[in-house]
């Protein structure tokens, strides 16, 4: 047979594979880097993509869904890579990593704004290495010449030695915890998703912590001493929506995005997207943005060219 | 009242076509007891001057109302047979022909007896059939002079052109994109070994220029009514979301869509995209949308620009088409 189809699953990744005789593609799932939050199974324009909560074992912690991919159904557009903000999807097309819809600008990129000030930084601080809750950030100390120093406090001349603050920007999902850890304020952190998150605490069920449970993010949900239940604190959350795919009774949880960032973009598969991931509103909004941003260039352009 | 059915039986030997496998004279014996049948007669060839003389003799002696001949074909000697009864005063369609030649004697000549029990079944249900018979009319019908060639590919195309050089006017309808077919899949063909797309593209163009052809391609045959001449057909267009008219086939879209699938056309072995044609040769030259993989960037609109041929409304049409014999 010409073209095959192939699904393979170990305990680290998912890899779904189209080989024809002409092209090979690929999409790979890390394992280790999903939450299971189901943002790219909301807006696979195929429906490839399914999320399977795991059965909850009396006793245990609830454990994030997982995300399973059909082969059959998946055509490695690279929507789902695009969106991901904790970068588990990979796609590959010949063995070389490409995102068709980006390298075809028919999809935007997330905007992960990360500013990190090194001037800053105290040589002996790494805060924010310890505050990531996805082990991204490397800080390392340098000699004025580059040479990499592993005793700092043995070091009579500090003053000289030069911080490098390195993080995995393409899987950070912009939670904020470092920028808030930071005793300098030297870590500026913009978040890619907007939204609501909130628990209805009439509704939301006795000894339940669930959410709390698959919350990629320590801080985003807490236990609260007073009444025992789970609450939010949203200076963390990154709305990913994996509490809501867990969360057992509905209306619990109130749950929505209201805004993602991304780089600037005309298309249609994007408000699209958008609409699924946010809301009709919210996606008229950004296009309303879009067409007065347009419409005021070209007053702008207008007015420059009678000017001259 | 209908008159009471008087049947008359003409077995025939066709020399030994039939005689030197089948027991005619069983087969005699067997058709005089079937109801309604007044008259056996064997002949060496009933088709023959004699033979028809035979029947035109029984209809008189024994005043039958149906005649029925066992022997060949009715595509051989059907209206050969039907001339011979009306000239002996029968209305032509009381006549029925029994097919124990092909069906019987020179499919099985090793096994005479099973094919003689053979014949004796096909002479019965001759007989149940001519019972039945009843005398009908010739009348005439106007013809739509037009014609539809279902499916093109090679030989579609070469049936529509002989007709349109006739003068008809041609419906060519192809389920496909492009018209073509296996031949245009092909890599070189016999006894020539020219490239098939060589011999078969200009021969496609001559089809799409041809004033009186009219390609119906993208669309599904829904149903057919009607009768010899009178044909009427029912078509769905299928959506290409590419206005026919205004694309140009320049191939702008197809390089800036994101999507690529499998290609039906070089059976799996490659891709295309979203927005494509399955062969470079495609005629028409009109790119198509495949919805199924389509994500809607509309980043061919954009690439499309003044020529507008891309329309993300298109919906299925259904055309009535009449069509000739």
């Amino acid at each position: 047979m010409p073209m095959k189809l192939l699904k393979t699953e170990t305990e680290n990744q998912l890899v779904v594979k189209r080989i024809l005789h002409a092209k090979c593609y690929s999409l790979t799932l890390d394992k280790a880097l999903c939450t299971g939050c189901g943002i790219c199974k909301e807006i696979c324009p195929r429906e490839a993509i399914e999320v399977k909560t795991v059965p909850k074992v009396e006793g245990d912690k609830a454990r994030p869904p997982t995300i399973d991919v059909s082969e059959e159904k998946c055509h490695y557009c690279g929507i789902c890579e695009s969106i991901c903000p904790f970068g588990a999807l990979k796609v590959t097309v010949d063995g070389e990593h490409v995102i068709p819809v980006i390298k075809s600008e028919s999809f935007p990129q997330l905007l992960r704004e990360i500013e990190v000030d090194t001037t800053k930084c105290d040589v002996d601080c790494v805060d924010c290495e310890e505050a990531c809750p996805l082990n991204l950030i490397t800080v390392t100390v340098q000699t004025p010449d580059g040479k990499e120093v592993k005793d700092v406090k043995s070091r009579p001349d500090k003053e000289k030695l030069k911080v490098n603050v390195e993080i995995k920007k393409a899987l950070c999902p912009c939670c904020h915890l470092c920028e808030v850890k930071c005793p300098e304020g030297a870590i500026r952190v913009r978040k890619i998703f907007h939204g609501i998150i909130q628990i209805n605490r009439e509704k939301c069920p006795e000894d339940c912590q669930d959410c709390l449970d698959v919350c990629p993010i320590p801080g985003a949900l807490y236990l609260s001493e007073k009444d025992g239940k789970v609450h939010v604190n949203e200076l963390f959350c990154v709305y990913c929506g994996a509490c809501k795919i867990v969360c057992p009774v509905e209306e619990a949880l109130e749950f929505r995005r209201t805004l993602v960032r991304h780089t600037p973009v005309r298309s249609g598969a994007w408000n699209k997207a958008l609409e699924k991931l946010t809301s009709t509103e919210e996606m008229t909004k950004e296009l309303r943005a879009k067409g007065s941003a347009k419409a005021q260039e070209s007053i702008k352009k207008r007015f420059a060219g009678s000017v001259s | 009242m209908p008159e009471e059915p008087r049947i008359g039986v003409f077995i025939c030997h066709c020399g030994l076509n039939i005689a030197g496998v089948i027991d005619i004279n069983e087969l005699v014996e067997y058709a005089r007891k079937l109801p309604n049948v007044v008259y056996v007669k064997e002949n060496r060839y009933t088709c023959a001057d004699p033979g028809q003389e035979e029947i035109r003799k029984g209809i008189e002696e024994y005043n039958l109302n149906r005649v029925i001949v066992a022997a060949c074909s009715p595509r051989m000697h059907e209206p050969t047979f039907r001339r011979c009864i009306a000239e002996a005063g029968l209305n032509p369609y009381v006549f029925e022909m029994a097919n124990i030649r092909e069906f019987s004697s020179w499919c099985h000549p090793s096994t005479p007896k099973e094919a003689t029990e053979k014949a004796k079944e096909i002479i019965k249900m001759a007989v149940a059939k001519a019972r039945l018979l009843q005398s009908l009319d010739t009348i005439e019908v106007p013809v739509t002079n037009k014609a539809m060639v279902l499916g093109g590919g090679i030989a579609g195309i070469s049936a529509a052109l002989d007709l349109a050089g006739m003068g008809f006017k041609v419906y060519l309808v192809e389920r496909g994109e492009s018209i073509g077919g296996h031949m245009a899949q092909l890599d070189k063909t016999f006894p020539t070994l020219d490239c098939s797309i060589c011999i078969e593209g200009p021969k496609m163009v001559d089809v799409s220029r041809h004033p009186n052809i009219e390609i119906i391609s993208y669309a599904d045959l829904l149903t057919v009514e009607g009768y010899v001449g009178n044909f009427k057909v029912k078509i769905r267009k299928n959506p290409r979301y590419v206005i026919a008219e205004n694309c140009t086939g320049c191939g702008e879209c197809r390089d800036v869509c994101p999507l690529e699938y499998p290609n039906e056309w070089d059976e799996n072995m490659g891709v295309r995209k979203a927005i494509s044609v399955p062969f470079d040769q495609a005629v028409p030259l009109v790119y198509t949308i495949n919805m199924d993989h389509c994500i809607e960037c509309y980043k061919c609109v954009d690439a499309c620009g003044a020529r507008q041929a891309i329309n993300f409304d298109h919906q299925k049409k259904s055309n009535l088409k009449s069509e000739p014999s």
